[in-house]
C-alpha cells in the first residue's frame, strides 16, 4: 500500500488529509484510485501535463500516460505536486 | 470545504513585511542569489497558522526558481497568456511565474514539518496601467491563474517602491479581497 501525500490546496477534497493509504502495484493504478475515492482531486487528475509525481523524493519522469509501467512497493511514499502561477 | 476560504483577517507580522518587501526590492535591483531565476520579479510562498477565521503569517518563502521557459510548463502559460493577459511592455513569453515541481515540494514538505498550513502566493506588479495607478489589485489574469487553487494571491503595488503596499484575494478573485493587519 503506497502512502500518497496530498499536495496543500488539495485538501480540502480529502477531508484535509496530508496523507493517504491507497492499495495498487502501479503509480497510474493508486493515482486512479485516489481520485475514485476522492473525486474532488479529479480537478488535479485533468491537468496531467501539470503534474508532477516524486516516489520516496525523486521525480518520476515522463507525463501521466507513461505511468502505467511505473511500479510502486507496498512502502513507496509518492508526493504529488501540481506548480502554482501567478501573472 | 476550505478553511481559508472563510478567513475574516490576515494577520501579518511588520518583520516578515518588510522580509517580502526586502525580496522586492532585491530583484528589482537585479540582484540575484545562486540557483536563482534572474527576472526582475519576486514570487513566493506565505504560511502560517489559523486562529479562529484570522489567518497569522508566520512564513515567508521566497520562491527562486521560474519554470516559464521549461516544457511543458511554457506551453500551458503561452496558452493561457494568449486567451487571458492584457497587452504590456513585457513580452508575453517573459510573462507569468510557475513554481518548479522540487522547489514546490520542498516549500510544502518545510510548512507541513513546521505545522504549518500554506496561505498563498505573493508576486509584485510594477508598472502602472492606465485608469489603474496603484495596479494592487488581480488582473485577469491573476485571476485565471490561481482559479480552484485554494490559496489566496498576495498582490504588492511597487509601482512606487517607496509607497509599497500589499492585499490580498482569495483564489485571486477581486470580489474575495481578505483584509490585512500589520502586526507588531
Amino acid at each position: 500500500m503506497a502512502r500518497i501525500i496530498i499536495p496543500f490546496p488539495f485538501r480540502k477534497h480529502t477531508e484535509n488529509r496530508r496523507e493517504v493509504d491507497i492499495e495498487g502495484e502501479s503509480l497510474s493504478q493508486v493515482i486512479k484510485s485516489l481520485v475514485l475515492r476522492y473525486p474532488g482531486l479529479k480537478t488535479m487528475h485533468d491537468q496531467p501535463a501539470l503534474l508532477s509525481v516524486f516516489i520516496n523524493g525523486r521525480q518520476v519522469q515522463g507525463q501521466a500516460g507513461e505511468w502505467d509501467n511505473v511500479p510502486l512497493r507496498s512502502d513507496d511514499e509518492v508526493s504529488l505536486i501540481i506548480p502554482i502561477a501567478g501573472g | 470545504m476550505s478553511e481559508l476560504e472563510h478567513a475574516g483577517r490576515i494577520d501579518l507580522p511588520a518583520t516578515l513585511w518588510q522580509e517580502i518587501l526586502g525580496h522586492c526590492r532585491r530583484k528589482l535591483a537585479g540582484e540575484f542569489l545562486p540557483g536563482e531565476t534572474p527576472v526582475r520579479r519576486a514570487y513566493g510562498i506565505l504560511a502560517g497558522t489559523l486562529s479562529g477565521d484570522v489567518m497569522v503569517v508566520r512564513l515567508v518563502l521566497p520562491v527562486k526558481k521560474n519554470a516559464r521557459s521549461v516544457e511543458p510548463f511554457r506551453s500551458y502559460m503561452d496558452q493561457v497568456m494568449a486567451e487571458h493577459a492584457v497587452e504590456s511592455t513585457t513580452p508575453m513569453d517573459k510573462r507569468g511565474w510557475i513554481t518548479d515541481p522540487g522547489e514546490l515540494r520542498a516549500c510544502f514538505q518545510r510548512c507541513d514539518d513546521e505545522g504549518l498550513m500554506v496561505f498563498g502566493t505573493y508576486h509584485m506588479h510594477i508598472v502602472a496601467w492606465d485608469g489603474d495607478p496603484t495596479r494592487d489589485t488581480p488582473t485577469r489574469l491573476d485571476t485565471v491563474l490561481a482559479r480552484g487553487s485554494n490559496l489566496v494571491s498576495f498582490i504588492i503595488s511597487m509601482v512606487d517602491e517607496k509607497r509599497p503596499s500589499m492585499r490580498a484575494f482569495y483564489e485571486g478573485r477581486p470580489d474575495r479581497e481578505i483584509p490585512i493587519n500589520i502586526t507588531g
